[in-house]
């Protein structure tokens, strides 16, 4: 049993592996070829993953000689394999749709770097989700944050020089709070494992309590950068839609989540409810977090490129996740965890799509699009029941993520908010429908357009496929997911 | 059999929905039989899977005890989806007539199709929640028929449409939430949840049942949410007699009879006097449209109004909570449509032939297209309720209902519409056959069989209907007995 025990150091060690031979293969086939294998082993091993939580429950496993707490230990459990399978599946649908693209993105002899970045920026974002560990939590995040400019700047152009280099700056900014944060944490408990610092922080917090508030909001603000948090979002829009399509895919529907996953993990395992409940941060993150969802939306109303809607979309979504997280419940966190999977699965198709389209079209805004359903039928198809789930039609995932959440929001006696959430799918309705309606229908929309004239191949399209069934399924097993959730978090 | 023959009334149109494009690429001339049989062969899988089944219930999915879609046959239930197969065989027929130089007909079959699938499954809908799914894709499937012809002015009325029919979704999904949180039950049981009756938050409840109805009377153009149904009529004329007659406004008025008296219950609903406010709002739809309607000169608009002020009646019978108007209401409801369906099909017939949209235009057409204005005569007097037409039976038994509610303001208020709605249809047929022409031509008029068929036999149903109305009483009495 302990050598399945070891599966997560795999998946890291493949994929970093793989990603420094990858320069040396000449052919861009063989770049291919290496890389979705290398994705879909890693997927495999993390289903392996989650069937040996299923068998022994959540572990530890030590990385390197030394025990915990001086070694860096990895915990596993029923939301990090999850969150492992989510990854790998997503990065590999996202590849495989690359393959057929990304040579109109960025030059021929980038590609391998291409996919060196994208092997080291998924092996970190499961670092980041694995770790039991602050400071590697920190390094990881770093490393997340350094590939993730790579791939966005590899398009090389003067757009993206300035959207990578407003996006390093702030993530930067949110590193430096973050490790500002943990140096307090060390400070006043001498640990930088999880579990060891929070039997140590519950001992001294009374006592310091200026400096337990104050590494808290450090770290929150930290990683609110680096996942789009209202309203230090302002580098998402310019660098989700400025990068090659596979990288706003990535970027908007992984690179966002994993600081997620730590921040959960910072809240309920480092500080805990106990200490936790004596800080505000639970109100600040609903309120941010309601003021995402809706302002997001806002913004994503006024916008004109197509790129652009949907990087502000991802705002507003990011927004309930954060609301989730605080209402500070059970139910809300598993819906929070619920959501970042609906949000991952349907906004990968969505950037996919938006990027096929502009791909095949050349055009950027999102007038230009009328009539683009004439000419690619199924591509604006499924992004249609993309934009139907972030509408919140029943049976798509974002309704059962919009039901959950007023559920867990009455639970936790915050009706007022019941409003909000409603009040949010449906400006989601007023930037999604025309974008789908100007496409199907409309005047001079037929003029001159031949059905099916873009139509890409049935292979090209195929990872939107997989990603639409795969949207539709996670909600029809929303309810094991959420089960899968509770028994994950744990929370006493 | 595990009652998955429920389905088939469900998915068949729905499958030959999509089935169409493909047919298109094959063989274009098979579409018109195709859909004929679609429409045939739907009604006989609703009369088959009505008499033939034992297990009233079909899970379809069940996700727990709020996501769960199931299907279920109930009397109302096959009422209403009676009423919607028969009544789309003959706007099968009147459409192919009608849509013979339009374009797009492929898309045009397809959601119109597709539509009757989804109005079945509000017919069988089992509970709330499955109510609300089919509802949601009710506006989905009918928004390309709304915006059919494209143009500026189609695009920006089913814009209209859209952002009303949504708003009243989230009003709905926001009462059903709060509804779920106080009873964790809200499948559809005659008489109304039992357990609603241990429940003594009576303002909470008042909340919710508001929240409900106006949700739900966005689509059944409860005042002030019915400028969305003016606006629609830009829609080809068999879509605005659908949407009107049956489809959707029918199926508001079917979920709110599915919320008083199969969710909340009549007494409940007495209890939390949940009507007050609700009957305000209905006195001012029933009248609103009166009014508006003597304004409109556009034929299609003025039967829209129509609609409004008759769709008026069904809620009262509705809300006034006592036998008799119940069954008043409900069979206000067959016969509205049936009239309705038929004002409108005369009306588009009109259009097709002539291009005559406003009623000064049509004088003395009533002698070029006798048939055709005949019909649209004997249903003008059975919708102002001159007996012994089918218009006078139902409101016959509304005006006992509010008597017998002790409330003779409503009957007042039923006599003074019908004054109204014969001011308002009366001059069109005075106009048609009294009038003489501005300038005499001599071109004859022909109107396809496709289309004056549908318009005699559903005349010949209404008068019918008029003449021998027990059997559908009887029915139908036997259904309000169940719930009161």
């Amino acid at each position: 049993m302990n050598n399945l025990k070891v599966f997560p150091i795999i998946i890291i060690l493949l994929l970093l592996l793989t990603a420094f031979v990858m320069p040396l293969i000449k052919k861009r086939k063989g770049v291919f070829f290496l890389s979705l294998t290398t994705v879909a082993a890693t997927f495999l091993l993390s289903a392996g993953m989650l069937r040996t939580v299923n068998l022994v429950g959540s572990y530890f496993i030590k990385v390197g000689p030394y025990e915990a707490p001086w070694g860096i230990a990895f915990h596993i459990g029923y939301i990090e394999a999850l969150m492992a399978l989510l990854f790998t599946g997503v990065t590999l649908m996202i590849s495989w749709y690359g393959v057929y693209s990304i040579h109109k993105d960025i030059k021929e002899d980038h590609i391998k770097y291409y996919f060196t970045l994208v092997h080291i920026l998924l092996a970190a974002l499961l670092g980041v989700v694995f770790t039991n560990d602050l400071f590697n939590g920190y390094v990881f995040i770093e490393a997340v944050t350094l590939s993730s400019c790579g791939i966005i700047i590899i398009k090389n152009n003067k757009n993206t020089s300035k959207a990578t280099f407003k996006y390093l700056i702030m993530s930067v900014l949110g590193s430096g709070l973050l490790l500002m944060g943990i140096a307090f944490l060390y400070a006043i408990t001498g640990q930088l494992n999880i579990i060891a610092i929070n039997n140590e922080l519950v001992k001294v917090a009374a006592s310091k309590q200026n400096i337990v508030t104050i590494s808290l909001s450090l770290i929150m603000v930290g990683l609110g950068v680096k996942s789009a948090l209202f309203p230090l979002h302002t580098w998402l829009p310019d660098a989700h839609s400025s990068a090659p399509t596979t990288s706003s895919a990535l970027l908007s529907s992984l690179v966002l989540k994993a600081p997620i996953v730590f921040l959960i993990k910072v809240i309920y395992q480092v500080y805990g409810l106990e200490v936790i409940r004596e800080t505000p941060i639970f109100s600040i993150l609903l309120f941010l977090g309601v003021a995402g969802m809706i302002l997001g939306s806002v913004f994503a109303i006024y916008q004109k490129e197509i790129k652009r809607v949907i990087a502000y979309s991802t705002v507003a979504q990011m927004g309930y996740i954060f609301f989730g997280i605080g209402l500070g419940t059970e139910m809300g966190l598993m819906v929070s965890l619920f959501h970042v999977f609906a949000h991952a699965l349907t906004k990968a198709m969505l950037f996919l799509c938006v990027g096929s389209m502009i791909e095949q079209s050349g055009y950027k805004y999102k007038d230009e699009f009328r009539g683009i359903g004439k000419e690619m039928p199924v591509t604006l198809g499924a992004f249609t029941l993309g934009a139907l789930s972030m509408v919140g039609i029943p049976i798509f995932p974002g309704f059962i993520s919009k039901w959950y959440f007023s559920i867990a929001t009455i639970n936790a006696n915050q009706y007022i908010f019941l409003a909000f959430i409603l009040a949010s799918s449906l400006l989601n309705a007023v930037y999604y429908f025309p974008i789908v309606i100007n496409g199907y229908f409309g005047i001079d929309n037929v003029k001159g357009k031949i059905y099916k004239s873009k139509y890409k191949p049935i292979k090209e399209v195929l990872p939107l496929a997989v990603l639409a069934i795969a949207m539709v399924m996670i909600s029809g097993y929303s309810s094991v997911l959420l089960e899968f959730f509770k028994l994950g978090l744990n929370i006493k | 059999m595990n009652g998955i023959n429920l389905l088939l009334p469900v998915v068949l149109p729905i499958l030959a929905a999509i089935a169409i494009p493909f047919l298109l690429e094959k063989k274009k001339e098979a579409i018109r039989p195709f859909i004929i049989g679609t429409v045939f062969l739907n009604l006989i899988i609703n009369w088959v899977t009505i008499s033939t089944l034992k297990t009233r219930m079909y899970h379809i999915w069940t996700l727990n005890d709020f996501i769960d879609v199931f299907l279920q046959v109930d009397e109302l239930g096959i009422l209403f989806s009676l009423l919607v197969s028969v009544l789309w065989i003959f706007t099968t027929f009147y459409a192919i007539g009608y849509m013979e130089h339009e374009k797009h007909q492929e898309r045009f079959f397809a959601f119109f199709i597709m539509t009757l699938g989804i109005t079945n499954g509000i017919a069988y809908s089992g509970n709330l929640f499955t109510l609300y799914i089919f509802y949601e894709l009710l506006t989905l499937a009918t928004y390309p028929l709304v915006i059919h012809s494209e143009t500026e002015e189609a695009l920006y009325s089913g814009k209209k449409y859209l952002i009303f029919s949504f708003g009243g979704a989230t009003f709905i999904l926001l009462g059903m939430i709060l509804l779920y949180t106080l009873t964790t039950d809200i499948s559809f049981v005659a008489g109304g949840l039992p357990i609603l009756e241990t429940i003594d938050r009576d303002q909470t409840l008042l909340m919710i049942y508001i929240i409900i109805f106006l949700g739900f009377g966005v689509k059944a153009a409860l005042v002030p949410f019915h400028s969305w149904l003016a606006a629609a009529m830009v829609a080809p004329t068999p879509v605005s007699a659908l949407l009107h007659a049956v489809a959707v406004v029918k199926s508001g008025v079917f979920a709110l009879l599915r919320v008083c008296y199969y969710v909340f219950g009549a007494d409940v609903v007495e209890r939390i006097e949940g009507n007050v406010y609700i009957s305000v709002l209905i006195v001012i739809t029933i009248l609103l449209g009166s009014l508006l309607a003597l304004h409109q000169d556009h034929l299609k608009k003025r039967l829209a109004y129509s609609t409004i002020s008759q769709l008026g009646y069904i809620l009262l019978g509705i809300v006034i909570l006592n036998e008799n108007a119940l069954l008043g209401g409900i069979l206000h409801l067959i016969n509205h449509a049936l009239i309705k369906i038929t004002l409108f099909f005369c009306v588009g017939a009109i259009y097709v032939v002539t291009h005559k949209i406003y009623i000064q235009e049509i004088k003395g057409i009533g002698r070029k297209m006798p048939v055709v204005m005949w019909c649209f005569a004997i249903a003008s007097f059975s919708l102002i309720g001159v007996p012994p037409s089918n218009g006078f039976v139902s409101k016959w038994y509304l005006a006992l209902g509010a008597l017998g509610a002790a409330k003779p303001f409503f009957a007042a208020l039923l006599m003074l519409s019908a004054f109204l709605t014969a001011a308002y249809l009366l001059p069109i047929v005075v106009t048609a056959f009294f009038q003489t022409a501005d300038e005499a031509s001599e071109t004859e008029y022909t109107v396809s069989k496709y289309m004056t068929a549908p318009i005699v036999l559903l005349t010949g149903v209404i008068v019918l209907l008029g003449l021998f109305p027990n059997p559908i009483v009887g029915y139908i009495e036997n259904i309000v007995m169940k719930l009161m």
